[in-house]
């Protein structure tokens, strides 16, 4: 009982986490319709802004314990600073290569990601140690059910994860600019004719995508407290589970994004609860075997037929 | 319109046709031809172990090894890459099964049979034979193609599985999942038990326990190390002649078909899920041959990151920049990103940050790479790169 | 018994019924017309021909062949061969390279054979180059048989992929606007072309067309579209003169 109890709990943690994530993979595919290998390295950005800034304000202020506010104006601050990394890289490398093979973008991706990752290495930056991240919440524990503690990381974390899908899904399904979203992702071309000014739409896409990302990295340096090099793998294993979120939710499908990641959480913390936690990296990757073989357009996405 | 060419062919179109669906072997000998370059590429092999080492010297006899061993896992990306347009990522996960199976192989078989890993002797890999061999050759030199080919062919099937369930589809799942697949088997390597160190405990462990017996997170140690100039020279020649036939043969088209325009390929009779899975295959087989030939390098410490994304991203660098489709082309690239570091302190140190500007670089000004899918044999090639203006945006659609 | 028929095909796409009911008897040697204004669906019933889409409900068969759920490349394999409507050539390929991949699927020898250049690749391969090449003088195209396909004036393009449909080998050839953008005496040209080919290559001949000269010149029969449906069949002066049709272009301006 506590065993499921405990596993519940971390599967809505870390789902919670991967659909943030997961929503910049499938807007960005949902308009451009390619994979934006780099969208994990801003996670990682954002996780050692998150530490930057954080380090930065307290020695400025001269403390050590940080006062309350501080998380949200690191998480703000955070957000921010990787919006207008996502703004300039979607400038520079994305939009040059606007109409060019799939594939061409799919290597630019890489190039990028690989930029980022290993810049972000380089001394004058984030070095190549692994740093920990000031303690931005008391260790308070709301909640204990037997053996298993609900702790207030806990709650916020996941509070503030659900908290931006649902501005979110708010902006996309309710505003104006959601819309405009919506018809660039249903047709580009289209939606150019009708006047939408596709070009920016694109920027504001990349732009929220990269928000939520600094979002999740700001959220992951909370959760784990040790942050490692931005070209470590596991941040590499990390993109990949936000990825395969989101193609099981439905790729280019932003409720599906959600719904996959919470899918994801449960499926990598029930299988290291219960079958064996050192491969817990394995089973994420066979659901996404079975999902391209079963249901390629995943669980909510359509299928479509590529016009000729 | 050519009207002699209409009347000529009014009534032979077919008879020309039925000369392709029953062709039939002429009188003419072509054995020789067909093993010519083979034998050119074994004489080469031999003669780079008996001569060019004794030139070269230890150190860049070693850096030369490491650039064959570069060739074929560039030249084996550039059949999937370059000549599909499908786009593996995990190129580095077929280089670790293959290395980790044929250095299982070589060293448990040594262990069990020998009572040592240690090198049995090979004299193609340069070393004196410690075990009674065959009539002049050495036990190793016959263990070690063997354990190559066995690490080549485990690879292959891993691709089949692999690749059967991605390349189906439309679309660039298989990047994620190939990303995926390397990183699944360097989590998986990592989870394996110690190598076992004497003939006893082998004994013991049985098979499974040896296959198990990998050497886990701090890496598979004390491989016998066969790999010399001599092995490195034929598979990087034999992989690069491989990939030439294929290349100009009806298979190797209807890759490029593939890649040039999926659709239009499969309304001309290409059959584009069995096109990409061979390639995919093919590729998986020869990046296994080059994690054997790897493995059993001296200095080299075989360990789960070989199997991780930024080893794979390598060998991308390599077929992005070379040319996405021209063997020599990745076989340059190959050259030259090994050797940069060794010669320049300044790439050594800022390596990956010069070559991810690179990429990015160059898929907005010469998106084709630099030789796109011509050979620098190419006559047109010459032309082309002097004639830029028109060729540079690239993309046929 | 006609050499391509087709029943009851049907398309949607989500909502929108593209193809409804599509229906056509092809003979053998016939050389028919498939008109309508933009958006009728002409491209689409290619598609659904061809198994590039696959058809809701209705038969294609072809020579008493059941095409229905084949695969495009099967379907080839048929003898039913297309081309374009925006022109598909292989780019990066050479011209005669592209002529060549449309022969594999009549090719015997594959991958093993190719490794190990045994004597059947090499014969294979000659008689590839002999075939291809003959094409290629047929379409005037042979002096540009090494050049990359996407290098060619947009005239010699279209006929390329003609030239390269043809070289499957085919029993039907199915054309998807093959005037478009062509000058007056380019059209010309081509009519006398997709005559010759017919006549030839002994086949027949689907052609989707917005010049009405080159259509009512060439075909023997005309089946219109319009909104996905059939709304007329029949021989060129018959169907110029049915009111649906006229009125289905005139309301179409883009016609
Ligand atoms: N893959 C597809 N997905 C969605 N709609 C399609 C697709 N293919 C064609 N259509 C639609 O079907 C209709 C018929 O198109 P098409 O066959 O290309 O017309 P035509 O060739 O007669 O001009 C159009 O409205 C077109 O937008
Ligand atoms: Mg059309």
């Amino acid at each position: 009982m506590d065993q499921l109890l405990q596993t519940l709990k971390d599967g809505v943690t870390l789902g919670s986490l991967y659909a943030l994530i997961a929503l910049g993979y499938t807007m960005v595919y949902g308009i451009l319709k390619f994979i934006n290998f780099a969208h994990s390295d801003i996670v990682v950005l954002g996780a050692w802004l998150s530490l930057t800034i954080a380090a930065k304000l307290l020695a400025l202020m001269g403390i050590v314990d940080p006062p309350a506010w501080m998380g949200a104006v690191v998480l703000v601050g955070a957000m921010v600073a990787c919006g207008a990394v996502g703004f300039t890289i979607e400038r520079l490398a994305y939009k040059p290569l606007r109409g060019a093979p799939r594939l061409n973008v799919l290597i630019t991706a890489i190039g990028v990601s690989l930029l980022l990752q290993n810049t972000g290495q380089l001394s004058a930056l984030f070095g190549t140690s692994p740093r920990r991240i000031p303690d931005l919440l008391p260790d308070t524990t709301l909640l204990s059910i037997g053996q298993v503690q609900l702790k207030l990381l806990d709650v916020v974390g996941a509070g503030t994860a659900i908290a931006l899908m649902v501005a979110l899904e708010w902006l996309v399904f309710h505003t104006k600019i959601g819309r405009a979203m919506r018809a660039t992702s249903h047709n580009v071309n289209v939606a150019a004719l009708m006047g939408i000014p596709v070009n920016r739409i694109i920027s504001f896409t990349f732009v929220l995508g990269s928000m939520l990302a600094a979002a999740g990295g700001f959220l992951w340096a909370l959760k784990y407290q040790t942050i490692k090099q931005t070209a470590d793998s596991s941040w590499v294993l990390l993109g990949l589970k936000a990825f395969v979120a989101a193609v099981v939710g439905g790729i280019g499908n932003v409720r599906g994004a959600m719904l996959g990641g919470l899918a994801i959480g449960m499926i990598e913390q029930f299988g290291a609860a219960y079958l064996s936690s050192s491969m817990k990296d394995v089973y994420v990757f066979t659901i996404l075997i079975l999902v391209l073989l079963v249901r390629p357009s995943g669980l909510l996405g359509k299928a479509t037929i590529e016009k000729v | 319109m050519n009207g002699r060419a209409w009347k000529n062919m009014a009534s032979s179109d077919a008879n020309l046709l039925s000369l392709i669906t029953a062709s039939r072997p002429g009188a003419a000998p072509t054995l020789l031809r067909s093993a010519l370059p083979v034998v050119v590429i074994v004489a080469l092999a031999v003669m780079a172990q008996v001569v060019l080492k004794g030139l070269l010297g230890g150190y860049y006899a070693d850096l030369a090894i490491t650039i064959g061993v570069n060739i074929v896992l560039a030249v084996s990306l550039t059949i999937v890459n370059g000549f599909t347009g499908q786009f593996s990522m995990g190129h580095a996960g077929f280089l670790a099964v293959g290395g980790y199976v044929s250095g299982a192989v070589t060293y448990y078989f040594s262990l069990t049979q020998w009572g040592s890993a240690a090198a049995a002797g090979g004299r193609l890999s340069g070393m004196p034979l410690s075990t009674e061999g065959l009539a002049w050759l050495g036990a190793g030199d016959v263990l070690f193609p063997v354990a190559l080919l066995i690490g080549g062919l485990v690879s292959a099937l891993l691709g089949l599985a692999v690749g059967l369930p991605s390349l189906r589809l439309r679309g660039d799942y298989l990047a994620i999942v190939t990303l995926g697949f390397g990183e699944i088997i360097r989590v998986v390597i990592q989870q394996s038990g110690p190598a076992l160190k004497t003939p006893e405990a082998a004994e013991q462990a049985g098979v499974l326990g040896m296959a198990t017996g990998l050497g886990g997170a701090l890496g598979f140690g004390g491989l016998p190390k066969y790999t010399s100039l001599f092995w490195v020279v034929l598979f990087a020649g034999l992989t690069m002649l491989v990939a030439y036939r294929i290349k100009t043969s009806t298979s190797g088209r209807a890759m490029l078909s593939v890649r040039e325009d999926e659709i239009a390929a499969e309304a001309m009779g290409v059959n584009t899920t069995r096109t990409k899975v061979w390639a995919f295959v093919i590729a998986a087989f020869f990046a296994g041959i080059a994690g054997g030939l790897y493995a059993h390098k001296l200095g080299v410490a075989l360990g789960p990151v070989d199997a991780g994304f930024q080893r794979s991203f390598d060998i991308i660098i390599m077929v992005v920049l070379g040319g996405l489709g021209s063997i020599s082309g990745a076989a340059l690239a190959a050259v030259v990103v090994t050797m940069l570091p060794e010669y320049l302190r300044a790439v050594a140190d800022y390596r990956m940050i010069i070559f991810a500007l690179a990429l990015i670089l160059m898929m907005i000004l010469r998106p084709k790479g630099l030789l796109g899918v011509r050979e620098v044999w190419d006559a047109d090639l010459w032309r082309g790169l002097f004639r830029r203006g028109k060729s540079a945006k690239g993309g046929g659609k | 018994m006609s050499l391509l028929i087709a029943q009851g095909v049907s398309k949607s796409f989500g909502g929108l019924k593209a193809v409804q009911g599509f229906a056509l008897e092809l003979p053998e040697r016939g050389l028919y017309g498939l008109i309508g204004p933009n958006g009728a669906g002409k491209t689409t019933v290619f598609n659904l021909l061809t198994g590039v889409y696959r058809p809701d409900e209705g038969t294609v068969k072809l020579a008493g062949r059941e095409l229905t759920r084949l695969r495009p490349n099967r379907i080839a394999g048929e003898g039913l061969a297309r081309t374009f409507q925006n022109i598909r050539l292989f780019g990066e390929l050479s011209v005669i390279d592209n002529l060549k991949v449309a022969c594999h699927l009549r090719c015997p020898h594959g991958m093993p054979a190719a490794v190990l250049r045994l004597a059947g690749h090499r014969a294979q391969e000659r008689a590839l180059a002999e075939r291809c090449g003959r094409l290629l003088e047929m379409f005037g195209l042979a002096s540009r048989a090494h050049e990359q396909a996407r290098n060619l004036p947009y005239g010699d393009q279209r006929r390329l992929e003609i030239a390269r449909a043809i070289a499957t080998g085919p029993k039907v050839l199915l054309l998807d606007e093959p005037a478009a953008g062509m000058n007056p005496q380019e059209k010309k040209e081509l009519r006398t072309l997709i005559r010759s080919v017919r006549d030839t290559f002994g086949l027949a001949v689907l052609l989707i067309e917005h010049d009405m000269g080159v259509v009512m010149d060439l075909c023997e029969r005309i089946t219109v579209l319009d909104y996905g449906k059939v709304i007329a069949h029949g021989p060129p002066e018959q169907v110029q003169k049915d009111p649906k049709v006229i009125e289905a272009y005139l309301g179409a301006p883009a016609a």
